[in-house]
């Protein structure tokens, strides 16, 4: 007979004060994750931060729940194609550099449409739109590599 | 004389990549070979007696002018620090490359020792 505190151990994740908090905390990780990104050409921090930090709280998710609850949320192909979204966005933004200005990547935003004040939200043209799309991209990536690390491993199915 | 100590951390690296047998020592080297080089391009944009290349919103109603002056003046090379955060989180992508192959030639030879892995198995 298996002593009491032992049950929830094993396969399917972990103990039921870590799934409590995890499921607390994982909202609060994503929302931080977010402002790195949006911030980003104010702050430090950026596109590649930022995602880092939205694929480490689908990691606590798979972590304290198990690798089958995570995949059930996020699943593969939906992981797959934000990863090319995110992609094709950054490339689409650097091409209407070429159809509204005079060259690639130019910062049209900033220099013809929308200048917005220094140091606010809304300013330097299309560098916050960048760092949407790298986070999507880094932040689906992410989660995908570490996810098909654990399917590998014998040990926690 | 800093250069220098960067430049011996990245030997140290390469040693381990080139002389240790087991493979995941192997992948430790190539992590050392990376830090040291990103310490490099962060010690490049250093100033002594530098501050953080961070202006808030308040100091902007001087004037951006004497603003922008003050900061080329008194603060550390902010572009290096944003070149290495990138490399930071491209190196994590190759290493995590590196670790599932490493996880697939155990799983097909049974060891870590490289001196055994001779012949490609089908």
């Amino acid at each position: 007979m298996r002593p009491k505190g032992e049950i929830s151990h094993g396969v399917k994740g972990m103990t039921v004060i870590v799934k409590t908090v995890a499921s607390w905390v994982k909202v609060l990780i994503f929302l931080f994750g977010i402002n790195i990104v949006l911030f980003g050409h104010l702050t430090p921090g950026g596109g590649f931060a930022g995602g880092v930090i939205l694929a480490s709280s689908y990691v606590l998710l798979m972590l304290a729940f198990g690798r089958e609850f995570a995949e059930e949320n996020l699943p593969l192909p939906l992981a797959s194609k934000l990863d090319c979204l995110g992609a094709f966005m950054f490339a689409l933004i650097a091409v209407l550099g070429v159809v509204f200005g005079g060259s690639f990547f130019l910062n049209f935003l900033f220099q013809k449409y929308l200048p917005g004040h220094a140091l606010h939200l809304v300013s330097a043209g299309i560098i916050p739109l960048c760092n949407i799309a790298i986070g999507l991209k880094v932040g689906a990536s992410l989660f995908l590599v570490i996810l098909m690390l654990s399917v590998s491993c014998k040990g926690t199915e | 004389m800093l250069y220098a100590l960067c430049f011996l951390l990245f030997m140290v690296g390469l040693y381990c990549a080139v002389v240790k047998k087991n493979m995941v020592k192997i992948v430790i080297g190539l992590a050392i070979m990376e830090y040291a080089v990103n310490l490099f391009l962060i010690m490049l944009g250093y100033r002594a007696g530098g501050a953080a290349p961070i202006i808030d919103r308040t100091y902007l109603e001087v004037g951006t002018d004497k603003v922008a002056a003050n900061f080329i003046n008194t603060s550390v090379d902010p572009l290096p620090q944003a070149l290495v955060l990138t490399a930071i989180v491209i190196s994590l992508g190759s290493l995590a490359l590196i670790i599932s192959i490493c996880i697939r030639i155990y799983g097909k030879y049974g060891t870590f020792d490289i001196t055994e892995i001779r012949r490609l198995k089908g």
